[in-house]
């Protein structure tokens, strides 16, 4: 050590030049240390190429285009076979669809959702490429994930909007998810910077145009039929009265739920009794002590005359599994309750935590709206509004997903009409975005989102899986088929029939009244 | 680790800085930068002093202090290369002067640390033109390795210098073609060099161009570089004085070509300090050819930033007429020096002191911790240092190699310094032994006339020399020989000594102990001295006053004491007491080897004198019958004391001291008139035995008196 200080002290700083050079050269050292030293602390908050973890969250948000599956090992199948697709495009030849979706989710009922919207999407993106006449443009799917509750939707869409421009080339976005305040607001963003959103699963009243008269969403088409709609069907279908229906709604409420009582509200004007809230807590996929609130208007229900047989529910799945849970042990055993409520429910079936003797009560019945059901077209005899063929194309492209090259896509189920729904967007999507470039070229980002009203008639709707979509002038389905389903005592779901917002199937035109 | 000199930090010291730190700008041994204290001009240094007070050593011991710091070169002016032209060289081509300034260049040049090789253009120039007065077309392989030789100086071992040998070669060999079959040969060889460098063959091509120009100032070249070196070339033949006009132009040519080297901020950015020549025995032509020029031009305002140190044999010289004095002491802080108006003023003499008793023990105890000595050797006595240093007075060649000797010869069972300087002792590992006397003397005494001086040696002035002359050297040496050698001996800065012939004690000493053990049966040893007692009593001439003592001095050094005794107690009621002590102390200071029968053999080799004086021998002494026996053995006892005492080969004996100290005071009591200077030297002597010192005598205030001579400068 001392003989390294003295030739540094002799031998360098004695002579002038070389004490120069060396102070450079450890001013160089120390910038270079300094450097290195603040990258290296520097937190790499990145998770893949376009996925970081924003400040305070160890949410993995953005928007990825490569095999990274936000560490669902679920979606890993899915996501390799959309990567295979991409990477078959040639560049210059395509545009970019993103599936926002929450891919983040925890919970196993929104992971299956996902899961489900994802390989749809996926499935209509390959018929889209493999179809045999050779349309252009090719579509590249992407995944963007505001996060489980959307909570970053602000830093995904900031990133889609970057995607518009550039080799990307994003041209529309699709999924979407549940009707949430996040979400809705992530549709306001996307559609105020022009970039077209097709909801898939969507059904807020108000996460859609054309309400009041007002389109605060322009761009936005939505494939599954409004709250109000579905409502309308219910009611065509169940023959609700205002004098023997009872409501229980959610007293915070998101769009979903607030759109779906005001639908239900609309149809019991007049009822004899007061319409019954509950409050859940902040995350709605969590128990909360929602249960007892639902044992007590359980009782209430009880003290009812025994034509009130229908209860009206207007809240989430959680919830709902509770409140039927309570009906199952209510004291009046001989009353006769059915349950009717939106889309929702499609996640009890197979919800191990319904009460099985609320399921087996043969005096309890469950029926609900589906956005869609794969049994709707095989069983049901409508001649319009959608065709048996329609949903056998799809049934075809699943039973090549199984294997190379289409798939792998993992564990399929229909049931909850998501895989359905989602395809059916993406299909709407491919839809808007060839119809705004006829000729095959790249279309402009502001004119996918124009083609939405003109997609009805004979020749320009989209026959999809789940029925027509003949979108209005708002982007809204028109006369949307939906599915009534009902729980069965093993917790299945079993199509009974399909219901028409107008009370009836469309016209073989399709065409939306003024 | 010990570094530097033992007695010299006022040369080498760093904190505060040395004399060396201050001039050089640089720490001894270390690259770290002092203060200046001549910031403008440099004193011109000769350390002036006798052989063997270390100068060469000094010089040796900044040539490593500074080597590979700063560039160094260290020539003396007595090395064989500077005495004579090697072979072939016509003499009107070569000189002293010449050869030392190319190698003093040599060595300047070689790269120091951060810097790289300096080169020599101007001075190369200069040589080649000088030295191509001595070329004919006849002697080519010749001309080629001077011209090399010569031209290699401007190599500054650049990344070209791959390339030197072979821009040497070039060069060379078109000064060879030059060469016309007839005719003159300096004119085209000093064409074709300067072409050469104005062409610029070789490294740095701009450095040469100027350096070629700069000839253009030499007085009736009007401005052709050409011209000049004609001229110098024409200067350095004529000899006399238009030669050493040729020659202080060639030193200012190798100060200017080392001034190029640290001018510029490129180049100071590279080097430190200030380049140091190094000039031993200066007082020879080669020493005085570089010293004159330098001090001329450095008066005449053509200013360099060299630091030169000289050694001079002796204390002055005719170069060195004003030059300030200091001694090395006095400039250990600050030199304090102010050039006058004289060349000579230029110069700061600096003389060296002996070394201190403590220096004495350091540089014994330095060499006794060597490797050699384990700790199973017997240790080294606690009075060796002191008495090493009485004996050489503080010579540091003396000190050394006693030193050495102590080293080699303790273990083998040597006792005292007689002993250790007649062992033999090995300078160089690779050397056989030798006794250490003849070392020393070879060294002290070089160049001839030893075996006269040791014959002189015992004379104590210059008519007791001329006697010894007379009687036992050969006819041809006589009172000239005697006279010659006597200047000799003062022109080498020896000191001189009233009574003495050879006035430095330690010489003397060596001397003496030659001529004792110059033959078996010391039969020169008893010749010389039964001469200088015939000479004290020759009864035709008229004595010295105090020739009495002296032919007891060398009756003593006979061997015969009782002479000695009967006239110091015969003297001792009638004399004063001064005068008393003093001749107790001179007839004790004759030389003594050992135990010697009446016929001066060595009859035991052993020093009976201590035994004499502690009495043991009284019994069988008889004093004559007319006498006071007690104060007849008392005087002998005391004799024997003093004698021992004061011999420097001998270590002092406490128990004799002890004695010494008794037998004064018991005289002081037989003495009333006298008792007070008796008992101080009662209380004085044996103080002085036991530190080395030589005796005073109470009273005396001249320290000369007992023989010890420092000063004679």
């Amino acid at each position: 050590m001392a003989r390294v200080w003295t030739w540094l002290r002799e031998d360098v700083w004695e002579i002038r030049f070389r004490r120069y050079v060396a102070l450079s050269l450890a001013a160089v050292l120390a910038a270079l240390g300094i450097w290195g030293g603040m990258t290296a602390t520097k937190e790499d908050r990145s998770c893949a190429p376009g996925v970081v973890q924003p400040k305070g969250s160890d949410e993995c948000v953005g928007v990825s285009w490569t095999t990274y599956a936000f560490g669902r090992p679920q979606f890993a199948e899915t996501v390799q076979a959309i990567n295979r697709e991409n990477h078959r495009l040639k560049p210059g030849s395509y545009v970019t669809v993103a599936l926002l979706e929450p891919f983040t989710a925890t919970d196993a009922d929104n992971l299956a959702d996902v899961l489900h919207e994802l390989q749809g999407a996926y499935l209509a993106q390959h018929q889209a490429n493999h179809d045999a006449n050779g349309l252009k443009p090719k579509i590249r799917l992407v995944l963007a994930n505001p996060g489980a509750t959307g909570a970053h939707w602000q830093q995904t869409v900031d990133r889609l909007e970057r995607m518009t421009k550039g080799p990307d080339r994003l041209r529309a976005v699709t999924g979407v998810g549940l009707s949430t305040d996040n979400n809705k607001k992530a549709v306001k963003e996307l559609t105020r910077r022009g970039i077209p959103v097709i909801g898939s699963s969507i059904t807020a009243d108000d996460l859609a145009n054309g309400q009041n008269g007002k389109d605060p969403f322009p761009g936005l088409a939505r494939v599954s039929p409004t709250n109000t709609d579905e409502a309308r069907a219910l009611a065509s279908f169940a023959k609700v009265s205002a004098a023997n229906a009872f409501l229980v709604y959610d007293r915070t409420g998101d769009p979903y739920t607030r759109t779906l009582q005001k639908s239900f509200e609309k149809m019991l004007t007049g009822s004899r009794y007061e319409a019954q809230p509950f409050t859940p807590p902040a995350d709605r996929s969590k128990e909360g002590s929602t249960a007892n609130v639902f044992a007590q208007i359980t009782t209430i229900l009880c003290t009812t005359p025994k034509s009130t047989d229908t209860i009206l529910f207007a809240g989430r799945h959680t919830q709902l599994r509770q409140f039927i849970n309570a009906l199952g042990a209510r004291g009046c055993v001989d009353r006769r309750f059915t349950v009717l409520t939106g889309d929702e429910g499609s996640y009890l079936a197979g919800d191990k935590e319904l009460d099985p003797r609320a399921l087996k009560d043969p005096l309890l019945s469950v029926r609900y709206t589906a956005l869609a059901h794969p049994e709707a077209w095989v069983s049901d005899t409508a001649k319009t509004g959608g065709s048996a063929a329609d949903a056998r194309v799809l049934q075809a492209l699943l039973d090549s997903a199984g294997r190379e090259p289409v798939g792998p896509v993992g564990k399929v189920a229909l049931d909850d009409g998501q895989l359905i729904i989602a395809y059916d967007a993406m299909r709407l999507a491919v839809h808007g975005i060839r119809g705004a470039s006829p000729t095959g070229k790249i279309p402009a980002l502001a004119d996918v989102g124009l083609q939405w009203p003109q997609v009805k008639g004979k020749q320009l709707r989209v026959n999809g899986a789940s029925g027509w979509i003949c979108l209005d002038a708002h982007g809204n389905p028109y006369d949307k088929a939906v599915p009534i389903v009902e729980l069965t005592p093993d917790s299945r779901s079993r199509f009974v029939k399909i219901a028409w917002p107008e009370g009836k199937p469309p016209a073989q035109e399709c065409l939306p009244p003024s | 680790m010990h570094r530097g000199l033992h007695g010299r930090g006022a040369l080498f010291d760093t904190d505060p800085p040395g004399l060396a730190s201050r001039l050089v700008g640089l720490r001894p041994y270390q690259l770290r930068a002092t203060p200046y204290e001549h910031a403008s001009e440099v004193p011109f240094v000769v350390f002036a002093g006798g052989r063997g007070l270390g100068k060469s050593a000094l010089l040796r011991e900044l040539r490593d202090a500074y080597r590979g710091h700063t560039p160094v070169a260290l020539i003396d002016g007595e090395e064989r290369q500077f005495a004579a032209p090697p072979a072939e060289r016509p003499e009107e081509a070569w000189s002293p002067v010449g050869q030392a300034l190319t190698t003093v260049a040599e060595q300047l040049a070689e790269p120091v640390t951060g810097a790289g090789r300096i080169g020599f253009p101007r001075l190369a120039a200069g040589l080649l033109a000088v030295a191509a007065g001595g070329w004919s077309d006849r002697d080519v392989p010749r001309i080629r390795q001077e011209a090399e030789r010569i031209l290699l100086l401007n190599e500054t071992g650049s990344w070209i210098s791959g390339f030197a040998g072979r821009w040497v070669g070039k060069i060379v060999s078109k000064l060879v073609a030059s060469l016309s079959g007839t005719g003159p040969v300096i004119a085209p060889i000093i064409e074709a060099t300067l072409e050469a460098f104005a062409e610029g063959i070789g490294p740095a091509p701009r450095r040469l161009r100027r350096a070629a120009g700069w000839y253009r100032d030499y007085p009736n070249a009007g401005g052709s570089p050409k011209l000049a070196l004609i001229l110098l070339s024409r200067h350095f033949r004529a000899g006399g004085d238009s030669r050493r006009h040729a020659e202080r132009y060639l030193v200012r040519a190798l100060l200017a070509d080392l001034d190029d080297a640290y001018a510029g901020v490129v180049q100071r950015s590279h080097r430190r300090g200030r380049p140091v020549v190094l000039i031993d025995n200066v007082q020879e032509r080669a020493g005085l050819g570089l010293l004159e020029p330098v001090l001329r031009d450095r008066a005449d305002g053509i200013a360099d930033q060299v630091v030169f140190f000289a050694a001079l044999r002796g204390y002055g010289h005719a170069a060195l007429r004003n030059a300030e004095r200091r001694t090395l002491p006095a400039v250990a802080r600050e030199a304090g020096w102010e050039p006058g108006t004289s060349p000579s003023s230029r110069a700061l003499l600096v003389s060296l002191p002996p070394l201190t008793p403590d220096d004495t023990l350091h540089i014994v105890d330095t060499a006794s911790d060597g490797p050699a000595l384990s700790s199973s050797d017997p240790p080294v006595p606690s009075q060796l240092p002191h008495a090493t240093h009485r004996l050489t007075g503080g010579s540091p060649l003396g000190i050394t190699l006693l030193a050495e000797s102590a080293k080699q010869n303790l273990p083998q069972g040597a006792a005292s310094l007689g002993e250790l300087l007649t062992s033999d002792v090995a300078v160089h590992e690779d050397h056989g032994g030798r006794p250490a006397y003849q070392e020393l003397l070879d060294r002290l005494v070089p160049g001839g006339r030893l075996d006269e001086l040791t014959v002189l040696a015992a004379a104590h002035d210059r008519d007791s020399a001329c006697a010894l002359a007379e009687a036992q050297l050969p006819d041809d040496f006589g009172a000239s020989g005697v006279l010659d050698l006597e200047e000799r001996l003062a022109e080498e800065g020896w000191a001189t000594a009233d009574g003495q012939f050879v006035g430095d004690p330690f010489l003397r000493a060596l001397l003496l102990l030659r001529l004792h053990h110059g033959d078996a049966d010391h039969e020169r040893w008893r010749a010389v001295h039964r001469t200088l007692i015939d000479h004290y009593t020759d009864e035709d001439r008229v004595a010295p006053p105090d020739s009495a003592r002296y032919r007891l001095h060398h009756e003593l050094a006979l061997g015969k004491a009782d002479f000695a005794v009967a006239h110091l107690r015969d003297t001792f009621p009638r004399t004063d007491t001064r005068g008393w002590l003093s001749s107790l102390v001179f007839i004790a200071s004759a030389p003594y080897y050992h135990a010697h029968d009446p016929d001066g053999r060595d009859f035991d080799g052993h020093d009976h004198r201590a035994s004499v004086a502690l009495g043991h021998t009284d019994a069988a002494q008889q004093p004559p019958d007319s006498v006071d026996a007690v104060l007849h053995l008392r005087v002998r006892r005391l004799l024997h004391a003093v004698w021992q005492l004061t011999d420097p080969l001998v270590l002092p004996d406490s128990q004799v001291t002890e004695r010494l100290r008794f037998e004064l005071e018991q005289l002081s009591n037989l003495r009333p008139a006298g008792n007070a200077l008796l008992w101080r030297a009662s209380r004085d002597w044996p103080s002085d035995a036991l530190a080395g010192r030589p005796f005073r005598i109470p009273g005396d205030d001249d320290e000369n008196a007992s023989g010890n001579g420092n000063g004679g400068q």
